[in-house]
């Protein structure tokens, strides 16, 4: 279980999913660097994403297209996306936009975690 | 003359007293104001030449008693301005002569001053007078600015001599006053037998000089002179005199009756304001004829009869005379001119071209435009080129052009010309006032109208069956409440342009220039051919609802207007006071012509009004301006934060409107291509509502109409693939109301978000 703290993302690993930490305000700089830890995370083979909203005060409408972009490139390679810890205001933005149809949103991380466990092979959730 | 000090100041060039001043108050505050101001901040009015006013003058409106009374103002003061006051005299007849009268009257004004003795403004010296009378402070520079002045006379260089004069101000020396000059009756300077433009020399030495002065006269020849002497890079501020409005001249005779002891009654200066056409000098000339005669003025007769004294014999003969006489001093081209603008007072005949008036006036070319341009500057003609039109729309005018006719190119009797121009003023009296009447009771369609601005108001306004069907025989806060609760609202166009009907079309003459207006505009704000729109107006006339023959006839009637003028794109709007019968209501919307009744037209006078107000109420705003980019949105989203919990939302609206605000601010940094790269914030605070707009400047983005709703309010951006369109639709979804107010560059978004909806 290892923390990486570059590019100023806050993400660390359990097993073959990769939880990454949203910052207080998700916009397009923000965004951006999430995609990409994303990206990074999926590359190196982890098979879920969590990403987790618990910092995060405020979302834009650009932060939010780079988050349907993660869940795109997540849903193309067969990784499951689970957002957590998301306040409600949020969660209507969410809402209003589409969000939650394509995305699963868990009360907290440990909730994210075991729902990933749920939904993935055993194998592929403890990294075999 | 009174040169002592009472409560308000000296009196000495004023023909009246200061408390006896009515109707200028504003312009001589502002041009006491101009004068004292210029003191401190001298260097950077001079860096940016903006130290001249020009006072432009529609003839008649008077202008001489006011730079009087700003002269006594500042003299009363004692500061370190030194007022200079020339009128320029038509007596004089060269530039040389009236530059030496200004020289004189410079020194006399100045000594006068610095010697605090007022009379002196009145002697007559000479200016070795004004050396011996000069201050022990002055007397070095005075000594050797005549000592040069005689030098100049006497060579050759008349254009030197000239320039001389007239900079003479300058050479007071910077730490002992400071001159303000005014120069009044600018229209005077050109001396026909001299070949120095004086009006232009004047301009030109005044610029020079650094310092603040005024330049008034008839505004044609003050803009021709500031023009020709090159103030089109460095324009002078402006200030603009018109006739005295209805209630300044009513106030000026009362006080002039009372001063002249003449006795007036309500109806007779009520007839006085109109037929002497808010004019201060044709006002008092009148009132002092009665007072030195010892006539009452309390009926019709009475006026008329000291008119027609006045027109062929008195004051107002003089003045137009020596109009005339300036215009041409010549008597035969006079007389020519004479029955020229006589003959072209019918309507039709208004119109002439160059060739033709140089023919009749068997004169040469050169002497023709000289004339013509002299008459173009007192505004009798208006001359553009090859076509001249002959306006000389003052009744007062065509009645001395008429009797002149009369009696000199004519030869009738005197007594013939006497009676029937008083036979026709008094059978004119009951018709000027009938007209003002007619006038004050009118619908004020084009004020109505100005006021549209693109603004959204409830489309039944426009629709006097919807009206009647939801308002008839409410109260008036139950109507209100329903139009406050309308959804179903239309933005109003633009008005750039208004014009009485009239001036269109001569059909509808005969229902009074006040019935109809043609208003041309711009729908959603925005400037483009396709937006282009122009509204047809119409009072009609009927005790009843309108019926359907009335709206045809109006319809067809205004239709021809249009397609005679050549108007493509065009909104018939007409309005009745009881408004409208059924069947006229059906052809109105067959014909997709507007209809109100005088109800309708009320309230929307009321909310347009309404709407003004609340746009100009900055007693509860907060403004914020920062730049664009690194998030300082966020900054935006905190204030509002705390200006929202002020209010009481709750926790989830305040988070939709920082929500919202963010979006804003990003839309309007992506948007706009902004020069400035600032984003302008302004948080209006009412009990029920928190109003934010966000602005920047810039382009106006090709894919925002203006609407954020449209005319039936409903969405017009639409949701994209694209999802970087977004935030609008999160706007208008997170806030109560959102629209785009029209602007002439970038963005101006304004979102509500009302505190009962969500709290």
């Amino acid at each position: 279980m290892g923390e990486s703290i570059k590019s100023n993302v806050r993400s660390r690993c359990v097993g073959t999913t990769a939880v990454v930490y949203a910052s207080d305000y998700l916009n397009k700089l923000t965004g951006e660097r999430i995609e990409r830890e994303c990206k990074k995370q999926l590359d190196s083979g982890a098979r879920a994403l969590v990403i987790d909203f618990s910092d995060t005060e405020l979302v834009n409408s650009i932060g939010i297209s780079i988050l349907l972009g993660i869940i795109d490139i997540a849903e193309k390679g067969g990784a499951l996306v689970v957002f957590s810890e998301v306040n409600n205001e949020t969660v209507q933005l969410f809402e209003m936009l589409g969000l939650t149809r394509h995305v699963v949103i868990a009360a907290n991380e440990q909730e994210a975690l075991s729902r990933v466990s749920t939904s993935l092979p055993q194998s592929q959730a403890m990294g075999h | 003359m009174n040169h002592n000090r009472n409560d308000h100041g000296y009196q000495i060039l004023g023909r009246v007293g200061r408390d006896e001043f009515i109707g200028r108050t504003a312009e001589l505050e502002r041009l006491v104001s101009h004068a004292r101001q210029s003191n401190g901040q001298g260097r950077a009015r001079e860096a940016r030449n903006t130290h001249g006013l020009l006072v432009l003058l529609a003839p008649l409106a008077g202008v001489s008693e006011l730079l009087r009374q700003t002269f006594d103002s500042l003299f009363t003061r004692r500061e370190e301005v030194v007022p200079i006051y020339f009128a320029l005299p038509q007596a004089e007849t060269t530039a040389v002569s009236a530059a030496i009268e200004f020289l004189n009257t410079f020194l006399l004004q100045y000594i006068a001053y610095r010697r605090d003795e007022p009379a002196l403004c009145r002697a007559s010296l000479t200016l070795n007078d004004l050396v011996k009378l000069a201050p022990t402070a002055d007397v070095v520079w005075i000594e050797e600015l005549v000592e040069a002045y005689n030098r100049q006379r006497f060579g050759e260089d008349d254009r030197e001599l000239v320039r001389f004069c007239l900079t003479a101000p300058d050479r007071i020396p910077a730490r002992d006053a400071r001159p303000f000059v005014m120069f009044d009756a600018v229209q005077l300077g050109n001396y026909s037998d001299s070949s120095i433009p004086f009006a232009i020399e004047i301009v030109r030495a005044l610029r020079s000089s650094g310092k603040p002065f005024v330049l008034a006269g008839l505004r044609r020849e003050v803009l021709d002179a500031a023009s020709r002497a090159g103030c089109n890079t460095d324009s002078p501020a402006l200030m603009r005199l018109e006739q005295l409005g209805d209630e300044d001249a009513r106030n000026l005779i009362t006080a002039t009756a009372r001063k002249q002891q003449v006795s007036i009654t309500d109806e007779t200066r009520d007839l006085l304001v109109q037929q002497l056409e808010g004019s201060p000098f044709f006002i008092t000339s009148m009132l002092q004829a009665a007072g030195e005669q010892r006539l009452a003025l309390d009926s019709y007769l009475a006026c008329e009869r000291l008119y027609v004294d006045e027109l062929m014999g008195g004051r107002l003969n003089r003045y137009f005379s020596s109009v005339l006489e300036h215009i041409a001093p010549e008597p035969e081209i006079r007389a020519s001119l004479i029955r020229l603008l006589c003959e072209a007072m019918p309507e039709g005949k208004r119109s002439s071209q160059f060739e033709g008036l140089r023919r009749r006036l068997k004169l040469d070319s050169a002497r023709v435009e000289q004339l013509l341009r002299l008459l173009h500057i007192q505004e009798l003609i208006n001359c553009d080129g090859e076509t001249i039109d002959i306006t000389g729309n003052s009744t007062l005018w065509q009645d001395y052009l008429k009797s002149r006719f009369r009696l000199d190119a004519l030869r009738e009797p005197r007594a013939l010309v006497v009676a029937d121009v008083m036979a026709d003023a008094l059978k004119r009296a009951p018709q000027t006032i009938a007209h003002h009447y007619r006038r004050a009771a009118s619908l004020p369609l084009r004020e109505l109208l100005g006021k549209f601005n693109s603004q959204l108001v409830p489309r039944c306004l426009f629709d006097y069956g919807q009206f009647a069907a939801a308002y008839k025989g409410g109260t008036a806060e139950e109507t209100a409440a329903g139009l406050d609760a309308d959804t179903n609202l239309v933005r109003l166009p633009q008005i750039f342009h208004t014009a009485s009907g009239v001036s269109f079309s001569s059909t509808l003459r005969p229902f009074g220039e006040e019935s109809s207006v043609v208003a041309h505009a711009f729908s959603g704000g925005i400037y483009t051919n396709q937006n282009e729109i122009v509204w047809l107006v119409a009072r009609v006339e009927s005790k009843l609802e309108v019926n359907a023959a009335l709206v045809q006839k109006w319809l067809d009637l205004l239709d021809g207007v249009a397609r005679k003028s050549g108007l493509v794109n065009t909104q018939i709007w007409l309005i009745a006071n009881e408004g409208f019968a059924p069947e006229a209501i059906d052809l109105l919307r067959t014909r997709d012509a507007f209809g109100s009744s005088r109800q309708q037209f009320d309230i929307l006078t009321d909310r347009l009004s309404t709407g003004e107000l609340r746009q100009s109420d900055t007693a509860n705003e907060f403004q914020l301006i920062f730049p664009m980019g690194a998030d300082n949105e966020m900054l935006a989203a905190s204030a509002v934060e705390q200006i929202a919990r002020r209010l009481n939302f709750t926790a989830e609206a305040i988070n939709q409107i920082k929500t919202a605000v963010v979006e804003a601010c990003i839309n309007a940094s992506e948007h706009s291509l902004s020069p400035d790269r600032k984003i302008y914030q302004r948080f209006q605070v009412e009990n029920d509502r928190l109003s934010i707009t966000i602005s920047s400047r810039g382009i106006l983005p090709i894919n925002f109409t203006g609407n954020a709703q449209g005319e039936e309010g409903t969405t017009t951006v639409e949701a994209t693939d694209d999802r970087r369109g977004w935030g609008l639709k999160l706007i208008q979804t997170l806030m109560d109301e959102v629209e785009f107010e029209r602007v002439d560059e970038g963005t101006s978004l304004r979102m509500t978000k009302y505190l009962r909806q969500s709290s």
